[in-house]
């Protein structure tokens, strides 16, 4: 790679265990270095600095999906032609049909039965007085309200989380962690075949109205299963790691905890925060299809480019102070959801699944305490939790 | 100062009007519906506020 002597490269692996541990110094220094960096531990560029991956996220004219938004090509080639991996105007046609679905003015029917659930499943586990918040809080109501929506059968709801943790795991590096993964991934490629199918998918679940925007033609029936397998994948890991992240720190700091307590109005903008500073989404690659001046440095048409999202929101250029979880903050401009052309089409259901859950906490406990140390969950492109054992005091007891 | 709303991309998140609801709206479709042709001086922060929290980049400020 000869492209230009005066690139700015970087030695830090940002796949290496260490630095999936705890990025936000890897990220700090790649930031520090260039509004654009070239990595020599793989054939990519990365983007770090707020304005930066803004604005290629909201460039998709120089910086493509339409070649997959993963690192290797191997897996690209399997995404190409899904709502992902589509630039204008395909991708407008097909994120129409899951918009459609996701406007928050659908959604807000959804909210009081969300709620309800929720408030169910936080009462179950605050009568134990002791659980895991990752996989009995955080875990269950976004498995179940979204499987119920897309109108999947309830045998095999099981797949879902590791399906989807594997699916977006094989963004990442093609490494033995990877090869790990592949049972799990190649099985729940053989799952979402099965329910990409009208029969098996309740009438009128948001599964169905793909196919029925088949039947109507709206889109070519080659791209239902991969529209479907949008919904599949999208909201599961990552909302359960945004709800976990959120939890940890209501257990980590009794501070936050009484000052939300006091004012459920901050519920929202606490939400925010947390995906702020922990971003559930790492980053998404682009292709450069030009050369593209990032800031004064040139990154050479045919790069790929890792849009660093989670690096993005701890920019000390846009945010003030950005490691201090600040629940006044209200940071609705972070790009943990992403931004523009392929900005989350469901954050309208991830704000009413967290925002519901926490309120039902909050409003059901006085005190929470961590009751171990919480368990990193390894995993190249989504941040979360393994494990966040939790003490708590039912409100009305302590 | 004038802000350009793509009605089409427009996908009714909302965010524009929880952050200035002096400059934005939503219509019954939960569509954007700018409240000023021409923004009020004394808006103007708002609106480049408003615009800015917008997920899908469907709101522009005009110089």
């Amino acid at each position: 790679m000869t492209s230009s002597v005066s690139a700015p490269v970087s030695d830090v692996d940002l796949f290496a265990p260490d630095v999936l541990a705890d990025p936000y110094a890897a990220y700090r220094e790649l930031r520090d270095t260039a509004p654009a960096v070239r990595l020599s531990t793989y054939p990519i560029w990365v983007l770090t600095r707020y304005e930066d991956v803004r604005a290629g996220l909201a460039d998709w004219q120089s910086f493509t999906s339409a070649q997959g938004v993963a690192l290797t090509d191997e897996m690209n080639a399997p995404m190409l032609g899904g709502v992902l991996a589509t630039d204008p105007p395909e991708h407008d046609v097909l994120r129409s049909v899951l918009s459609e679905k996701l406007a928050p003015r659908v959604l807000a029917r959804l909210r009081a039965d969300i709620a309800q659930r929720a408030d169910a499943l936080v009462a179950q586990v605050v009568a134990r007085g002791s659980f895991d918040a990752v996989t009995e809080l955080a875990q269950p109501l976004p498995v179940d309200v979204v499987a119920d929506l897309i109108g999947l059968p309830l045998a095999g709801r099981e797949k879902l989380l590791p399906g989807a943790d594997a699916t977006f795991a094989s963004f990442g590096p093609l490494d033995e962690r990877m090869q790990a993964r592949m049972p799990v991934f190649m099985d729940y490629l053989g799952y979402m075949q099965s329910v990409s199918d009208p029969s098996v998918l309740a009438p009128g679940s948001w599964g169905a109205a793909v196919f029925d925007a088949v039947d109507a033609g709206r889109i070519p029936a080659e791209t239902a299963g991969p529209l479907l397998t949008a919904y599949l994948v999208a909201g599961m890991d990552t909302t359960v790691a945004a709800i976990a992240a959120y939890t940890r720190h209501l257990a980590e700091d009794p501070e936050l905890f009484a000052t939300l307590k006091a004012d459920p109005s901050l519920i929202a903008s606490g939400f925010e925060e947390a995906l702020r500073i922990e971003s559930p989404v790492l980053g998404f690659f682009r292709n450069t299809t030009r050369d593209v001046d990032v800031s004064g440095v040139v990154v050479p048409a045919g790069s790929r480019v890792l849009l660093s999202n989670a690096s993005a929101n701890r920019d000390e250029r846009h945010y003030a102070d950005p490691d201090r979880f600040d629940v006044r903050r209200n940071p609705l401009d972070h790009l943990a959801f992403g931004y523009a052309t392929h900005g989350c089409a469901g954050q309208g259901l991830a704000r009413i699944e967290a925002q519901s859950l926490i309120g039902s906490l909050l409003r059901r406990v006085d005190r929470i305490e961590l009751a171990g140390d919480p368990g990193r969950h390894e995993h190249p492109v989504v941040r979360g939790l393994e494990s966040l054992p939790l003490t708590v005091v039912p409100a009305g007891q302590g | 100062m004038q802000v350009h709303a793509d009605r089409d991309r427009c996908e009714g998140h909302g965010l524009c009007a929880d952050v200035a609801p002096e400059v934005y709206e939503l219509d019954d479709d939960a569509v954007v519906v700018l409240r000023h042709d021409q923004v009020p001086a004394e808006l103007e922060r708002k609106a480049e506020a408003g615009a800015r929290v917008c997920p899908v980049a469907a709101l522009r400020v005009l110089p």
